[in-house]
């Protein structure tokens, strides 16, 4: 960090622990009355080391393995690696694995942005510290929330096993297949959920919403035949499309002096989004009939380019996963073996799914007795830190006329736009903002 | 049919991590206590997902199973606190305690969102037993699994006394 000269026209706003985020980090801001001059999200959380503790394990143990990485998107781990250990080992999953897992995803967006979306970034906008303050004046909602988030617990406890860390998955398929009477048994309580989800949705579009819109590179796997969770080629609404193969041609790691997880940037052009906002803006085609007519009911058809509606871009796709858990079980067809099994070979394979917080690329290679020889996985938040920084550097000069406590407030939402989860790029943020004025040193 | 009132049945929960040592001493009772009071007891693992016992906990008798770590006891010891509707457990716990993830919520703030929302147990037993090692591992320390032998004897006993005493078998 860079010695900040003493000035008696400097400023400093510190907040030790921005509450609300998964992680430990902290925000240094420099500015004076006119630019900003430095910002870094700075995660001093210690490197996990997921990747070296995958070398030498079997490749079938990767998907529990990465699971352990995060519990609020377990699934988007388990996802992610067995597409990859599958293209490694030339599986291609039957149509029952391919709907089960795309149902286990619907699960985990519906908790995990239900997570966010009611108990982290809704107080935001209501004035509150935390969910828990906020229930005392909006009690309906935060009851709706949890209804809402018990329906997804429900989905990836059935098809997962548990609803954290499921333990159902396994590469080629799953352990066990759930029977068409059990999903067929929880159709009443999701169908329940989507009319919440659906109120959600619309209480969330009157939100208070400042007025910042960005250009942003938005980056997210798109499929002509389905909002995109587990497949796909990785688009932007900068030319970019490719395939998972290609994405270290065009994706680069680099370290910064002041986090522990490594930030990533389009090789040609730096940063960019991956998220809700990106998958919503270049998938809106995709999604239900009903959650378009409701976005566009609700005036919130894309482009949206501003990041702090994001949350109700999440309510969007909490909506979508409840309409698209039900026409899949509606059309699951029961019976089929549970699972493929391949002989290991060396070889190598990747494979990018959606997390709820956005991209998510994992790439092996196995010897030949199935023994993990490399792991490489990049997190959806270290792909957007860069993109944090920037807005906080665009943010910041159209909101200096308020007071440091309002302007250190905004800049810890402007984070939490992103859902970030520190604990998956490598736990709380401290917030550092200075302020000098002109002419200071 | 008898006029003679049903006991309500308890909810069992068991919080901790099966593979993080002693933390795991919740999960364990849970595995000897299910085959030891099947029929009398509902049992539920939860894994860490606070938010989901405030939608299961409501207006049942619930008897809690925990790890805790404590500079006042010693490893083994089984803590005990009763708490029977709506008064101050949220204050018994640290709101830094038992926190899983700062993504979600912690004991304490579960409460006090169930008071909030009018969701809490209509009883809450807590059985707590005084951790030594929570490193990885699936195995708890001796004293642990000591301590855990005389939880699982007390809960038996407390349960059954609520359901009208120990049933009557043909063992001597």
């Amino acid at each position: 960090m860079k010695e900040i000269p003493a000035s008696g026209n400097s400023k400093t706003i510190k907040v030790d622990y921005l509450a609300r985020v998964e992680g430990e980090g902290a925000l240094f801001i420099r500015y004076d009355d006119d630019t900003v001059h430095d910002v870094q999200l700075k995660i001093f959380e210690p490197p996990r080391f997921f990747e070296a503790f995958l070398r030498g394990r079997d490749f079938s143990e990767a998907p529990d393995i990465t699971a352990r990485i995060c519990g609020i998107c377990p699934v988007a781990y388990q996802m992610s690696a067995l597409h990859a250990m599958e293209r490694a080992l030339g599986l291609v999953p039957t149509e029952t694995i391919r709907a089960l897992r795309r149902l286990l995803y619907c699960g985990e967006w519906i908790e995990s942005h239900m997570l966010h979306i009611s108990m982290l970034h809704a107080p935001d906008f209501l004035g509150y510290p935390s969910a828990v303050a906020m229930a005392g004046d909006h009690p309906d909602i935060v009851r709706q929330a949890l209804e809402i988030k018990k329906a997804g617990n429900a989905l990836v406890r059935l098809i997962g096993g548990r609803e954290v860390h499921p333990i159902n998955v396994r590469v080629g398929g799953f352990y066990r297949l759930p029977s068409l009477a059990s999903l067929h048994g929880l159709r009443p309580q999701l169908a329940e959920a989507r009319k919440l989800a659906e109120q959600m949705a619309r209480w969330a579009a009157r939100l208070p919403f400042p007025h910042c819109e960005y250009a942003y590179e938005y980056v997210a796997l798109s499929n002509p035949n389905e909002y995109p969770m587990n497949e796909g080629r990785i688009i932007s609404n900068r030319g970019l499309n490719i395939t998972a193969q290609d994405y270290e041609k065009h994706f680069r790691e680099e370290q910064v002096p002041h986090s522990t997880a490594l930030h990533s940037v389009l090789i040609e052009r730096g940063a960019y989004l991956v998220g809700p906002m990106a998958r919503y803006n270049l998938n809106f085609p995709q999604l239900s009939e009903p959650v378009r007519r409701i976005a566009g009911e609700l005036g919130f058809k894309p482009p949206c380019n501003n990041p702090f509606k994001s949350i109700v871009l999440r309510c969007f796709e909490v909506l979508y996963a409840f309409e698209e858990a039900l026409r899949l079980i509606d059309q699951y067809q029961a019976g089929g073996e549970p699972y493929l099994t391949a002989e290991p070979r060396a070889s190598s394979g990747c494979a990018v799914t959606e997390a709820p917080r956005g991209l998510l690329y994992h790439r092996y290679s196995i010897d030949r007795d199935g023994k993990i020889a490399f792991a490489k996985i990049v997190a959806p938040t270290s792909q957007n830190q860069k993109t944090i920084e920037n807005d906080l550097r665009l943010m910041l000069p159209k909101f200096m006329h308020l007071s440091e406590e309002h302007l250190q407030g905004l800049c810890e939402r402007a984070i939490r736009n992103y859902d970030p989860c520190i604990s998956c790029s490598t736990h709380f943020l401290q917030l550092h903002l200075q302020h000098e004025q002109r002419g200071s040193p | 049919m008898s006029n003679e009132e049903v006991p309500e049945r308890w909810l069992l929960i068991s919080l901790g991590n099966r593979y993080r040592g002693d933390d795991g001493v919740g999960p364990y009772l849970l595995d000897r206590l299910r085959s030891r009071l099947a029929g009398l007891v509902d049992f539920l693992e939860s894994g860490g997902d606070m938010a989901r016992l405030v939608g299961e906990w409501k207006g049942r008798q619930v008897c809690l199973v925990d790890a805790f770590l404590s500079d006042e006891y010693v490893a083994g010891n089984l803590v005990r606190v009763n708490i029977i509707g709506d008064n101050d457990l949220a204050d018994f716990i640290a709101p830094s305690l038992c926190s899983t993830s700062s993504h979600g919520f912690n004991l304490g703030e579960a409460i006090e969102l169930g008071k909030i929302l009018q969701s809490l147990p209509r009883r809450l037993d807590i059985f707590a037993i005084c951790a030594e090692d929570l490193t990885r591992s699936d195995r708890l320390t001796p004293k642990v699994k000591t301590g855990a032998q005389r939880a699982e004897q007390a809960i038996i006993a407390f349960l059954h006394a609520d359901n009208g005493g120990q049933p009557c078998t043909n063992s001597p």
